[in-house]
């Protein structure tokens, strides 16, 4: 009898919360899809040069961390379900069923309903993960192929994952039924939604940006203490200024406030009007919401402005802007969404002829309500919102970072190249071939193509000396073995006039920077005498290891003048016919390691190997562990989110259902509920998302800013837009696809034309 | 038959069955009557006898089987159901047993939305809730919302929306089915002033005796049939009461509720 009550409720459950089903089968999906990969019984052609191993671990650890995430949305929906059946479970327990029964029945029929999302999931699982692998296999350069993913250890981690979470979360739903009064479920329904209790949420948020603002104050002036310099240009000025004023003009406004208060009740004494003093606390968050605006422009603005000038700002400046930053986001995001209900109240109570236009009163009720009694909600929706968007757009950016840098410093199948940091002496300056690498490389039968052992020069020796590392000397390359470089690379080669040196620039390098340089070094003073500076200056990628530390160019000079100076660096790039398999480059860096032993040394020089093999298999592993990691993180973010917001207005449709039938006895039009309905449904997705992708809006611009002269080198921003775009476009889809199930599962459980 | 100069309702050889071949229930069975302009007329019987189902069929909430209802000229019952909502919005008003107020509205709002709905412009909205709102003394509690005032002042708030667009009949099913004693008291009090000051035509279905005695004229019902008719006359309300008991005695029911 009861396993019948079970299936039956489970399919009936299963009709009322389709879109509980159709999450969780698709966080299924998702888990599967993601993890499916990092089973042992995965094995896709990725070419000999790359090891999949190393991608595996970081894989399977990484999603099951995402996923805990999932285990509160299987909470939440749970609890959900448990207040909408409160009534049916007082009609048992009255009926005479003990609650421990019914606690059990309700447990196994959602227990039912996760077993079928379950199988659906893994099922679904493994053409979702065919997705994974096209992204894997295009990551890794290859063409994609079917691979059949059905394995059995990840369909066991899946099913012992996902059955452990419905176990827990089900053991605290039977925990809350045994120890509800059958009385307080019989009335279940009949609460009241408007919540005459004051939440003191909004206070506690206020007063904790009230101390950041504080700190903030704090920082601007050690910042002018310590870095301020009045030669500095006027928009360094209004950084540093800024960073003292808006913070203090977030202080000053609270007090501002309180004094207009007591001002306000001291008139109001005088006069003799006792009325209470009124809730002008929005007047309070309206000021202080301005105030995180200007701060978090100052934030981004001081970021910029410290790239642009080079400005120091001490240890942990940067982190401690982004804190800000996201400290005045969160609380423009608490505060939009408190004052909503304000502003939307203030507004209908302005605007008579808004207010009794056709049916807005009663929408206006309605989102008024609900948001008065779910801020808190919408604001960690919001807040949840924001990390989605921002870990969907910085992918691309993270992404063609890493790649891009990698195109630049792997130029080379083997480099090889010292450091003289540590070398205090010119005797103990480096002065070696490297011949055992070219040994290697015939012993294992790996042709060379393009072979080039080469030395790196103070222009000067005294120079040698140099170790700030803001006044670190350029070094500099001989034409023949920077020629012999550009070959290697496919470049055409260069010539100097007489007396002449160029100059060879990082990727990296700012225009800014290279103008400055140039201008100033028009002529460079050697040991061997002066030579002018030539008038073309190349950009062409060359690897990273070709520059002295803390320097983003290199000078070349005419061989001549090279022999007369001091070398100080001593490096090897090999390019090879074939690439070197994972295996063979192991153990070329092993025997580098044996014979330059990486030893935490105090003094003398320090030698590295760099082989392409290793970096793009470390590389591509890792960008794709973090690439896959944040694209399910912010899709399983997002999920929560629009199910959360879903399920809100789905499973109050008993009120809605009272209310809807009121207005029809009333007259109004079947049409008019409608478009009721769909702006209900509208302002309430609508909300969160605007004022979500607005905060991400200002966060993404904020990191843009932080990395362009990255994604100016790597991606290009064009590139990045139009992937940012696409981006965008896929989560407005879900958007959409979350929106029209919603709206139309609110049409039939509000039932149309039931009067 | 002739048309009465002044009647508003008119109902003809009214039907409402339930259930399918071979299992029919007459809920409703060819009732004929009609009701003067500023008549208060009551509906009385015994639970199942049809006086909600009638209510429902003049509401336009349902549909006849066989029949017509006549508002003035227009046949109701042959409406398009889209032209049901604008015939309901703009001729009838409704007090219901549970109150039907909307939760998320305050007590002047709920006033508001009826006219809101029939788009009278917004100048004229506060002045006329609020001239509504005095005349059945609920002026306190405007700003309430409806889960802060008692069932009477919302019975009351519910008198008010069904009334403030003038509708050419109110209608009433159960109003005091939900309130205390003196709160019923008020509201039949506050009804009857209505019907007074404002010339309302009003058809309240009850199946309390004292209520209905505020009545002009009632119609008892048994078994989906009109049983007997009574009018008041120039009867005191107590009289009036008695006649309604005897009749309740008659028919077989009511008297629980006057025991």
């Amino acid at each position: 009898m009861y396993a019948k009550l079970i299936f039956r409720n489970a399919k009936r459950s299963a009709k009322d919360y389709l879109i509980y089903l159709v999450t969780m089968t698709i966080c299924v999906m998702l888990f599967y899809s993601f993890l499916s990969i990092s089973s042992r019984y995965y094995h896709p052609d990725i070419g000999a040069e790359y090891n999949f191993q190393i991608l595996g671990k970081g894989m399977k650890l990484a999603i099951s961390a995402v996923t805990l995430l999932l285990l509160f949305l299987i909470c939440y929906v749970n609890r959900y379900m448990l207040v909408r059946r409160q009534k049916e479970f007082a009609m048992q327990a009255v009926m005479g069923m003990e609650l421990r029964t019914i606690g059990w029945l309700f447990f196994a029929e959602t227990f039912v309903m996760g077993l079928f999302s379950i199988l659906a999931g893994i099922f679904l699982g493994v053409f979702g993960s065919q997705f994974i692998t096209a992204m894997l296999l295009t990551s890794y350069g290859q063409t994609y192929r079917i691979t059949w993913t059905l394995f059995p250890d990840t369909v066991f981690f899946t099913m012992v994952f996902f059955m452990m979470s419905f176990v827990l979360t089900g053991f605290f739903q039977f925990r809350a039924i045994e120890k509800t009064k059958v009385i307080d479920m019989l009335s279940a329904d009949r609460r009241n939604e408007i919540s005459l209790k004051k939440s003191i949420q909004m206070q506690i948020v206020v007063i904790l940006f009230v101390m950041m603002a504080f700190w903030m104050l704090l920082t601007g002036i050690r910042k002018m203490y310590f870095y301020f310099d009045s030669r500095f240009a006027l928009p360094v000025h209004f950084l540093f200024w800024g960073n003292i004023l808006f913070p203090a003009g977030t202080l000053l406004w609270p007090v501002v406030w309180i004094g207009r208060k007591r001002f306000a009740r001291k008139r109001r004494g005088r006069n003799g009007d006792r009325r209470a003093d009124g809730n002008d606390f929005p007047a309070l968050v309206s000021g202080l919401l301005v105030c995180a605006l200007l701060n978090a422009f100052m934030a981004i603005y001081t970021t910029v402005m410290q790239n642009r000038y080079y400005l120091v700002l001490g240890n942990g400046a940067l982190d401690q802007l982004i804190l800000f930053v996201l400290a005045d986001l969160l609380f423009s995001i608490s505060a939009v969404i408190w004052l909503a209900n304000y502003f939307l109240t203030a507004w209908k109570e302005k605007s008579p002829e808004h207010r009794y236009h056709n049916q807005n009163l009663f929408l206006w009720g309605q989102i008024t309500t609900k948001l008065s009694t779910t801020n808190k909600t919408m604001t960690l929706i919001c807040i949840t919102l924001v990390l989605a968007v921002f870990l969907f757009m910085a992918v691309p950016v993270l992404v063609g970072w890493a790649l891009g840098f990698l195109e630049v410093r792997a130029k080379y199948d083997v480099q090889i190249y010292s450091d003289y940091r540590l070398v205090y002496e010119e005797e103990e300056l480096p002065d070696d071939d490297y011949a055992f690498i070219a040994d290697f490389l015939t012993e294992h039968g790996i042709e060379t193509e393009y072979d080039c052992a080469f030395q790196l020069y103070l222009p000067k020796r005294e120079d040698f000396h140099r170790r700030v590392k803001w006044d670190f000397p350029e070094a500099a390359i001989s034409l023949s073995d920077y020629n012999s470089i550009r070959k290697m690379l496919g470049y055409e080669a260069i010539s100097l006039g007489e007396n002449e040196f160029t100059t060879q620039w990082q990727t990296i390098a700012g225009e800014e920077e290279r103008d400055d340089f140039l201008r100033t070094h028009t002529v460079l003073a050697t040991d061997v005498g002066e030579l002018k500076l030539s008038d073309r200056y190349y950009t062409d990628a060359v690897g990273e290891t070709l520059y002295n530390s803390y320097t983003d160019v290199v000078l070349v000079l005419p061989d001549s003048v090279c022999e007369q100076l001091l070398p100080v660096m001593t490096n090897r790039y090999i390019t090879t016919k074939g690439t070197i398999a994972y295996e063979e480059a192991l153990a070329l860096e092993a025997l580098f390691d044996s014979i330059y032993p990486e030893e935490e040394t105090t003094e003398g020089t320090v030698y590295s190997i760099r082989l392409s093999t290793l970096q793009r298999n470390e590389t591509k592993a890792s960008m794709f562990v973090l690439q896959a990691v944040m694209l399910y993180g912010g899709v399983v973010l997002m999920v929560i989110c629009l199910t959360i917001l879903s399920l809100q207005q789905l499973l109050d449709a008993g009120h809605y259902r009272y209310r809807f039938r009121v207005l029809r006895r009333l007259g109004v039009e079947e049409k008019d509920i409608g478009s009721l309905m769909l702006k209900q449904l509208g302002i309430w997705f609508g909300l969160p998302v605007v004022v979500a992708l607005s905060a991400a809006a200002v966060l993404v611009s904020c990191f843009i800013q932080m990395v362009s002269a990255q994604i100016t080198a790597y991606i290009g921003f064009g590139t990045l837009l139009a992937q940012i775009a696409m981006t965008g476009s896929i989560l407005l889809a879900l958007l959409g696809c979350y929106f029209i199930s919603t709206w139309i599962l609110f049409r039939q459980s509000v039932g149309q034309g039931t009067v | 038959m002739e048309k009465e100069r002044n009647t508003v309702l008119r109902l003809e050889h009214i039907q409402k069955y339930y259930g399918n071949e071979g299992n029919i229930t007459k809920a409703v069975n060819d009732i004929d009557f009609s009701v003067r302009e500023g008549e208060f007329l009551g509906i009385m019987g015994a639970s199942g006898s049809g006086k909600t189902t009638l209510l429902n069929c003049i509401s336009t909430i349902d549909t006849v089987s066989a029949g017509h209802i006549y508002l003035e000229d227009t046949d109701i019952t042959e409406m398009k159901p889209k032209e049901l909502a604008r015939f309901r919005r703009e001729n009838l008003g409704f007090i219901f047993q549970d109150f039907n107020l909307l939760d998320t509205l305050t007590i002047s709002e709920n006033i508001a939305f009826a006219l809101a709905i029939n788009k009278t412009p917004a100048e004229m909205v506060e002045p006329r809730v609020l001239e509504m709102a005095e005349r059945l003394n609920i002026t306190d509690i405007l700003d309430k919302y409806p889960y802060q005032v008692s069932g009477g002042q919302k019975q009351r708030c519910a008198c008010a929306r069904a009334l403030i667009h003038g509708p050419k009949l109110l209608l009433a099913d159960e109003p005091t089915g939900a309130l205390d004693s003196h709160s019923s008291q008020m509201l039949l009090s506050t009804m009857q002033s209505i019907h007074e000051q404002f010339g309302a035509t009003i058809i309240m279905v009850t199946h309390d005796a004292f209520a209905a005695s505020y009545a002009e004229r009632i119609l008892f019902l048994r078994d989906g049939e009109i049983f007997t008719e009574l009018y008041r006359g120039k009867d005191v309300r107590g009289a009036f009461f008695e006649k309604i008991l005897n009749v309740l005695t008659i028919t077989g029911g009511g008297q629980s509720h006057v025991c």
